[in-house]
């Protein structure tokens, strides 16, 4: 195409703003989104906009890769806990569980049950702050923002308990191949545990009146962005996405991990595909989360140890699984986050390689939403997909 | 449980595999597939799991006849066997319907390492064939987006995650000579 000057004052509101336009023609320009901006959250979209709609999107992602995969070939076992988590960034329990139910099976261990439901809590944990962290965002994308900075200051709350469980706020290096690394403080940290559910529960009504049921989050959401079911499978859409396409799919109730085949909850399902119902799935999932949470509190610690009894444990940087291979996934709250290690048999992995779910969401799947959509959709798109950079560049 | 499974296997020729799947949803669903794919060996690993081994020249039509079962492709993993010289290709899918996760094994020679796209039947595989063709250097044929992906265009064509790529070289290359945090002459590194 010819290159057509772009009018002065399009210019000067394009510095204003710190963006950066490129004329392709009289009426289409190509605008860089990200990754200054605060939705995309350290990766970067390249639109093609006719005007106020984007005809072509191309997802530019790559700021946050940071080599995980290959440095955890160069670490023995129990040392690349404290790597591999940062690929999940909200959710960093996710990453440590998956890779030590991995090598957990690799080597046979029958993880003791004490560490099994300490596992647990400490994933359902996650994912309430996970949840937190998404309203925060979402709430500050379509303007409401008293509804995120109220997250913030609840998901504050498990951060301190996660503090005294486990030393960290954010990353925890917690969860082990084998068991957990601490025990639990005591009852006092259950009971609070018990008090931030109770507290958070009563929260949600106004969670309700603020968020969900705002005319505001209805008109910005609704019929924005539909995907229908083939669409989601073929493009291996999972978590809260899938399910607000009609598909049931949770791999708590379909791969069950863990205590969640004695635990009783429900999956919800919405059928529309929109952004309303991505939006409204992640509101009745927080709920039975919660729930869960309340029902591994009743359930109880079971007594014995935490880790498991291995006289191999003794010489830790120098432990040796047998050859072999697994594949191990759990549910986070941005959907089905794998893990695939190959053991060589030597004391380092040989391979360490991670699904995270933004790979489908985040490029494909956001590539196709995109076109057509208004520019104050993207992040509205975004955010209801839940996208999340480090999974796609590790 | 018994971790040299797989070697077993690969021991036993492909006529026996068929006889000792279990009757089990997974064993019934391998036996349907291997019916009418007679190429592939299959096996059951354990509950919720299922290996295939496929040649690579018929790998697109097999994961074709398995993706009716196999509604998503979850992610292509690759491994680099650097002294056997071959990569192995694992596609990891996952049946909805059945609840089934299954290890479709693939392997290829390194060099020229060449396989038919299957973003024809999954479109999300351009992303993971993207992936693998910026770190392994594997060429996928039909896929119109491979090219620098993740990494930047200076680190295209370094294949960082083959077995054989020298990490300390390309530190020193990029940042200079007197690169010094790490020590050469120190054998004894404690990670």
């Amino acid at each position: 195409m010819a290159n057509v000057e772009v009018p002065r004052e399009l210019k000067a509101e394009a510095k204003q703003h710190d963006m950066y336009l490129h004329p392709i023609d009289k009426d289409t320009y190509e605008l860089f989104f990200g990754p200054q901006h605060m939705a995309t959250e350290n990766f970067s979209i390249i639109l093609k906009m006719d005007g106020n709609r984007i005809e072509k999107a191309i997802v530019n992602p790559g700021f946050l890769h940071r080599g995980f995969e290959k440095l955890a070939e160069h670490r023995p076992y129990f040392t690349n806990i404290a790597l591999i988590l940062r690929i999940c960034v909200p959710e960093s329990d996710v990453p440590e569980n998956i890779y030590s139910m991995a090598v957990d099976e690799i080597v046979g261990w029958e993880v003791p049950d004490r560490a099994i439901w300490i596992r647990n809590v400490v994933l359902e944990m996650a994912r309430v702050a996970g949840w937190m962290f998404w309203i925060m965002g979402f709430g500050n994308e379509i303007g409401l923002y008293t509804a995120g900075q109220w997250a913030a200051a609840y998901r504050e709350r498990f951060m301190r308990l996660y503090e005294e469980l486990t030393g960290g706020r954010v990353y925890h290096i917690y969860t082990v191949p084998g068991g957990v690394r601490r025990d639990i403080p005591g009852d006092r940290w259950l009971r609070q545990l018990r008090d931030t559910v109770e507290y958070i529960k009563g929260k949600l009504k106004d969670f309700d009146e603020i968020l969900f049921d705002n005319y505001i989050t209805f008109e910005r959401t609704e019929g924005v962005g539909v995907m229908d079911k083939r669409f989601a499978l073929k493009h291996a859409v999972t978590g809260p996405n899938l399910r607000a396409v009609g598909v049931p799919y949770d791999v708590r109730k379909d791969d069950p991990y863990y205590l969640y085949d004695q635990l009783d909850f429900e999956v919800p399902v919405l059928k529309e595909g929109d952004s309303l119902a991505r939006t409204l799935v992640r509101r009745y999932e927080l709920e039975q989360d919660l729930y869960i949470l309340e029902q591994l509190l009743d359930m109880g610690p079971p007594s014995g140890p935490y880790m498991v009894q291995d006289a191999r444990l003794k010489a830790l940087p120098r432990f040796k699984p047998p050859k072999g291979d697994a594949y191990a996934h759990v549910e986070s709250t941005k959907g089905d986050f794998g893990a695939y290690i190959v053991s060589d048999g030597s004391h380092k992995p040989y391979r360490a390689h991670f699904r995270g779910p933004s790979q489908s969401h985040g490029v494909t799947v956001l590539e196709e939403l995109l076109k057509g959509a208004r520019i104050a959709d993207v992040p509205v798109i975004l955010k209801t997909l839940d996208n999340c950079p480090p999974d796609i560049d590790r | 449980m018994d971790m040299n499974e797989k070697e077993k296997i690969e021991a036993q020729p492909a006529g026996e595999v068929k006889s000792e799947l279990p009757d089990t949803k997974e064993g019934r669903l391998v036996k349907d597939l291997l019916e009418r794919a007679p190429y592939a060996e299959g096996s059951v690993r354990r509950e919720r799991r299922v290996e295939f081994k496929v040649p690579p020249e018929r790998i697109h039509e097999f994961l074709e006849l398995a993706s009716e079962k196999f509604e998503m492709l979850m992610q292509i993993s690759t491994v680099d066997w650097i002294k056997e010289g071959e990569f192995e290709l694992v596609y990891q899918l996952w049946s909805v319907s059945e609840s089934v996760h299954a290890f479709v094994r693939t392997r290829v020679p390194r060099e020229n390492a060449k396989l038919p796209t299957v973003m024809d039947i999954w479109p999300v595989a351009e992303t993971y064939e993207r992936e693998a063709h910026e770190f392994f250097g594997i060429i996928f044929e039909g896929n119109p987006r491979l090219g620098p992906f993740i990494l930047e265009p200076r680190e295209y064509e370094k294949h960082p995650l083959r077995k054989d790529f020298n990490t300390l070289g390309h530190v020193k290359a990029l940042y200079g000579e007197d690169f010094d945090r790490y020590d050469e002459s120190k054998t004894n590194y404690v990670i």
